[in-house]
């Protein structure tokens, strides 16, 4: 019966309404916590059951749905954050009649970042030392895997990654001005 | 909420948002995160940094490679217009990467032997005399108005052929500008490929090359065109 289920991609209601019954009041507390507003917690764990029902996380035996469950909220929840932070600073020096809704693009981007901060982000990449600036940009600009990173690199799969790791705390330190600007919540 | 020092590193919290973390220590790191504002802070500007280099596309870098000629080694460089940039008198890589680095500010250098390929490909074989023209698309935006309309016009001289400068400026209906054709032929950036080295003095003699006028020679005796050129 789950087998067939799972074929066609979808996860049967009944299995889903479990998960909302026994993991949704932690999830609402931990999404609380991370937002700190009731309402982006309760849309985002709405998210959540619909990332659950059209890629729902394996739940045979040594599966971890709790895990998958926290994965997918800690992170919509964070791209929510993120969005929101630059969203304030968008507005600033902006057309005070402006409204956050028209500013926003139809389809803004998954970080909401806006053309300048974009190529502020590709001059500070394009400055990092070749390995590093070489497995950021394959990583995550082209979406090569690590073996394939480590081919091109003509290194292993670990210095691929550590590669990309050293590169991006370099640019997260180099664009320190861009986070700084946050306003106090 | 919780209060004392974090024992969480930087390193976790990117580990986490990269998705390079296994799904027991990731569950802890989210749970953390919903009572550490500091890491909290942190995961938001790295999943704002990977949102933003995610949101780049491969065209948004320059693309390149070096491989051996007959003139040594050939650097080549390529944005997602087309070949950008080509010279053979930059000995390391290195001094080629920072040169790309210095045109291109906001576009990263990326080592691309296979994007580069064809490239490669064509100037073997023409190096070997099995092509005489080039099918490439070519990157020419950084250039003057001018100097593309005089380079654009370059390209149609066919191989085996030479035109003089101040034929070139009757063509773009410039007829007073040859020295200014001779200008804008020095700052071709992807000589060989539109050839410049066909264009030559009205009384025969090679002009100048920016690649060095004994390369200018060696490409028109490659060519079979008539040797009367002296300098």
């Amino acid at each position: 019966m789950s087998k067939a289920s799972s074929a066609l991609g979808y996860a049967p209601p009944d299995r889903v309404e479990k998960w909302v019954g026994r993991y949704g009041p932690e999830l609402r507390r931990h999404l609380g916590r991370m937002t700190n507003n009731a309402d982006d917690a309760e849309d985002i764990l709405q998210q959540v059951w619909i990332s659950a029902v059209e890629k729902p996380p394996d739940d045979g035996p040594g599966s971890n749905v709790r895990a998958w469950l926290y994965r997918v909220a800690t992170n919509a929840a964070l791209d929510s954050l993120a969005r929101k932070r630059f969203r304030r600073q968008a507005l600033q020096g902006v057309d005070p009649g402006a409204t956050a809704s028209n500013l926003e693009p139809p389809d803004a981007g998954f970080s909401g970042l806006d053309e300048e901060t974009r190529a502020r982000v590709r001059e500070q990449c394009a400055k990092l030392p070749t390995k590093q600036r070489e497995a950021v940009w394959l990583r995550w600009a082209e979406g090569l895997d690590y073996p394939t990173i480590a081919q091109r690199l003509g290194s292993s799969t670990e210095s691929a990654r550590a590669n990309v790791h050293h590169g991006m705390k370099k640019l997260r330190e180099s664009l320190l001005d861009i986070w700084e600007e946050e306003v106090e919540r | 909420m919780t209060s004392g020092p974090c024992r969480v590193s930087e390193e976790q919290v990117l580990a986490f948002v990269t998705g390079d973390m296994d799904q027991n220590a990731s569950l802890a790191l989210a749970e953390h995160l919903g009572e550490c504002r500091g890491c909290r802070d942190q995961a938001t500007e790295y999943t704002s940094l990977l949102g933003g280099l995610q949101s780049c596309s491969a065209e948004e870098a320059v693309h390149w490679h070096r491989f051996e000629t007959p003139f040594g080694m050939m650097n080549v460089a390529a944005t997602g217009t087309g070949l950008s940039r080509l010279s053979w008198r930059q000995a390391d890589p290195e001094a080629f990467v920072h040169h790309l680095g210095s045109l291109y500010p906001d576009r990263p250098a990326i080592h691309d032997a296979e994007g580069l390929a064809q490239t490669e490909r064509q100037l073997h074989e023409y190096f070997a005399g099995e092509r005489s023209r080039f099918e490439l698309p070519v990157d020419l935006t950084r250039l003057s108005g001018f100097e593309r309309e005089v380079l654009e016009c370059v390209r149609t001289i066919p191989f085996g052929d030479v035109v003089p400068y101040s034929e070139v400026a009757r063509r773009i209906g410039s007829p007073k500008a040859a020295r200014a054709v001779g200008n804008a032929l020095n700052h071709n950036p992807v000589a060989i490929v539109v050839p410049c080295h066909r264009v030559v003095r009205a009384d025969g003699s090679l002009g100048g090359y920016g690649g060095g006028v004994r390369y200018k020679r060696r490409l028109l005796s490659l060519e079979g065109t008539p040797a009367l050129f002296s300098d």
